[in-house]
């Protein structure tokens, strides 16, 4: 068990945040890198730079989107505020980055992290029921729509019952494994996934804009393209 | 040309016969993805895209119908699908080696449908979490559709009629036809007004060279005397180009191969009188791709303004002269989508109405959070879906009309004009009137002629009665 704790711990964890760390970091250059190459080719170049930034803020403080559907909106909200902070101003996971990396910074007290994972495990299980019991979510459902909800309890609810070995029925070791490797996998699975939203979202509002600024011949060299420059209408 | 009727809207008979669609379809996206601009925009939405379904909650076509394929999202995969299978390295490597999805005819078939099922209104946009443009992506899909002759016939003809026609706009309007309607309209604004305002054409170097939706001069004679009496109390310098008069841009909503056309055209036109401002009338889409125009028309393209942004700008300065009567009808405003979704013309137009309705009232949501009439993305030219426009896809519009108790709903926009009044008849709102915002302006314009006392009325009548005997 111990070995299996050491491979989840060292090489694996590290192979998946570099991957992950690699993987997110080509999705953003490139999309910067396009974004310039669009932008070059706009035949307006006129890009509404404050509407953009201030579209992107409205974006990710979401409360505009909280009125349509605000059970879903809601949960999803506190979803995202337990699964961006817990995993990063944990004191244990600061303490091992200490460890690691020979510094850390300010944790959450224990008892504010212990709450938003409770919050977060409660609101896992509802967006997965809510995308069951939900027509519109159900029929756009993939399998990685299911699946991430529940990794992420599973690292969650494992890292809450190590925290807390008085709710825990298992071993510490393989919970603790559970919580490593479920971890590990979000970790190599983000740059894969819709996880990769955590990059892309602060730029979509750029991108869209960008992608109704045409450059000024688009049509006319499809139409070349396609062998229809002197075609009839 | 003969149509076919496979689809809900009437397509050429080429649609149907010429072979190997999947292969031209994915020849013609691929093409669209190399010398366009969506390629990223696409690549992010595929990547991101959350499923929450939460655009379904904006959607008015759902909201009415209910049915899967018009959840936003549902419809904007269908197209994602393809780009992940056919233009992405991942889905190309996951093909050979598991198979799976194959673009075929019928997938076609289905995207022909959905993404004409769509109004392109955009409003699911606000509401998509990660910020994904359905519009965006229905425009681009129907451009690629478009390349293997899936377009609606009607909008096609119009635009056949526009760059390759005689007439070289889309209701095919004849020069002279349209000069002996402008006569006629002055002749009104005579007898009705009893002031004198020609409509000039091809005057060189005038301010403003002006484009409306051409089908005014069939449908909107109160919206274009609107429009000239505006130009004339605020002596302002504008002309009609004989080159050119038609400010509609069918190719926004099919293909922007022939967007491009149709904005240089009008550029060109401009340029040929060395008219210094495009003026655009009473029309969302015209508006809309005249914005296009610093986009394909080059360093030296005119700048583009918008007749309410006109009058708007002159109602500030005090240019308009008004008569102390203000418009008794209790009054409404419908967003036009295409002006308003971005925010761009929100305001403008509520700032005269206010100052000429004594009643205006606003429908909720308004602005750009408003509802689509039910007509946006060309659908409204689409006569053989009018039960769907007036139906399921129109419901909630009309709605929001009856909530409002209002006897004059305000468009500034042709087609959300024809299609709210088809709207109103389908929908019990008969008591309703339809107009744009010129219409009300004119009845309230100050020309300064003083009103005919009843007794030269009476004089003016018996000489009209003599001149009819004598003729």
């Amino acid at each position: 068990m111990d070995a299996w704790l050491q491979l989840a711990r060292g090489p694996l964890f590290w192979a998946a945040l570099v991957f992950m760390l690699l993987g997110l970091g080509r999705h953003l250059v490139l999309t910067l890198w396009e974004g310039a190459r669009a932008y070059r080719r706009a035949g307006d170049k006129d890009v509404p730079g404050r509407k953009i930034v201030a579209d992107t803020v409205r974006w990710l403080v979401p409360t505009r989107t909280l009125r349509d559907r605000w059970p879903y909106s809601i949960t999803t909200l506190l979803f995202h505020v337990g699964v961006i902070l817990v995993p990063l101003f944990l004191a244990g996971h600061i303490a091992l980055w200490k460890g690691a990396l020979g510094f850390g910074w300010p944790a959450l007290p224990n008892t504010v992290s212990t709450t938003l994972t409770l919050v977060v495990l409660a609101a896992a299980v509802a967006i997965v029921v809510q995308r069951v019991v939900v027509k519109e979510s159900r029929v756009l459902s993939r399998f990685q729509d299911y699946a991430i909800p529940l990794l992420i309890a599973v690292a969650f609810g494992s890292g809450f019952m190590v925290m807390h070995p008085a709710w825990n029925p298992f071993g510490r070791d393989p919970t603790l494994l559970v919580h490593v490797l479920s971890g590990d996998l979000l970790l190599f699975l983000t740059p894969v996934t819709k996880l990769s939203h955590m990059v892309l979202l602060p730029l979509t509002q750029l991108v869209s804009q960008l992608a109704w600024h045409f450059p000024p011949d688009a049509g006319e060299r499809v139409g070349v393209a396609l062998g229809k420059e002197s075609e009839p209408i | 040309m003969a149509t076919a009727q496979k689809y809900a809207y009437n397509v050429e008979q080429r649609a149907l016969e010429e072979g190997d669609r999947p292969r031209r379809f994915l020849e013609a996206f691929g093409a669209i993805l190399e010398h366009g601009n969506y390629n990223l925009a696409l690549d992010t939405y595929a990547r991101t895209s959350a499923k929450c379904g939460r655009c379904a909650a904006s959607c008015q076509l759902y909201e009415a119908t209910g049915a899967e394929e018009d959840i936003p999202c549902n419809r904007s995969e269908l197209l994602f699908r393809v780009y992940r299978r056919y233009f992405t390295t991942a889905g190309i490597a996951r093909a050979r080696l598991f198979g799976g999805f194959t673009l075929t005819d019928e997938y076609i078939d289905e995207m022909a449908e959905a993404f004409w099922r769509c109004t392109a209104c955009r409003r699911c946009k606000d509401t998509c979490p990660v910020g994904i443009d359905h519009g965006l992506v229905t425009h681009l899909a129907r451009w690629a559709l478009s390349e293997v002759d899936l377009i609606p016939r009607a909008l096609l003809v119009s635009v056949r009629e526009q760059l390759e026609g005689k007439t070289g706009n889309t209701s095919a309007i004849p020069l002279p036809a349209l000069k002996d309607t402008c006569e006629f309209l002055s002749e009104e604004l005579q007898d009705i007004y009893h002031v004198d305002i020609e409509y000039p054409f091809d005057v060189e170097g005038a301010e403003y060279v002006f484009f409306p939706a051409v089908s005014d001069y069939l449908m909107e004679a109160d919206t274009l005397m609107g429009n000239a009496a505006l130009m004339h109390v605020t002596d302002a310098s504008w002309t009609i180009g004989t080159g050119d008069y038609d400010g509609i841009n069918y190719g926004l909503f099919y293909s922007d191969r022939m967007m491009e056309r149709i904005v240089r055209n009008m550029v060109k036109e401009t340029q040929r009188l060395g008219g210094r401002k495009i003026l655009v009338g009473e029309c969302g889409h015209a508006t809309r791709s005249a914005w296009y125009v610093p986009a394909f028309g080059g360093p030296d393209a005119p700048p583009v303004v918008n007749c309410l942004e006109y009058a708007y700008d002159m109602l500030e300065q005090g240019r308009i002269p008004l008569k102390p009567e203000k418009i008794p009808e209790r009054v409404t405003y419908h967003d036009p989508c295409n002006i308003a979704r971005a925010g761009r013309i929100t305001e403008q137009p509520r700032e005269v109405l206010k100052a000429i309705c004594a009643d205006y009232v606003e429908m909720t949501p308004n602005r750009t959070e408003n509802y689509c009439c039910g007509g946006g993305g060309g659908t409204v030219s689409i006569d053989e879906i009018r039960a769907f426009r007036t139906g399921p896809l129109g419901r909630r519009k009309a709605d929001q009309i009856r909530d409002t108790g209002a006897e004059l709903v305000v468009s500034p926009c042709a087609n959300c004009k024809k299609q709210l009044r088809e709207l109103c008849q389908d929908n019990d709102l008969d008591d309703v009137e339809v107009v744009g915002l010129h219409d009300l302006l004119l009845r309230v314009i100050d020309f300064g002629v003083p009103e005919p006392s009843e007794s030269e009325e009476e004089a003016d009548d018996e000489t009209e009665a003599v001149r009819a005997v004598d003729a």
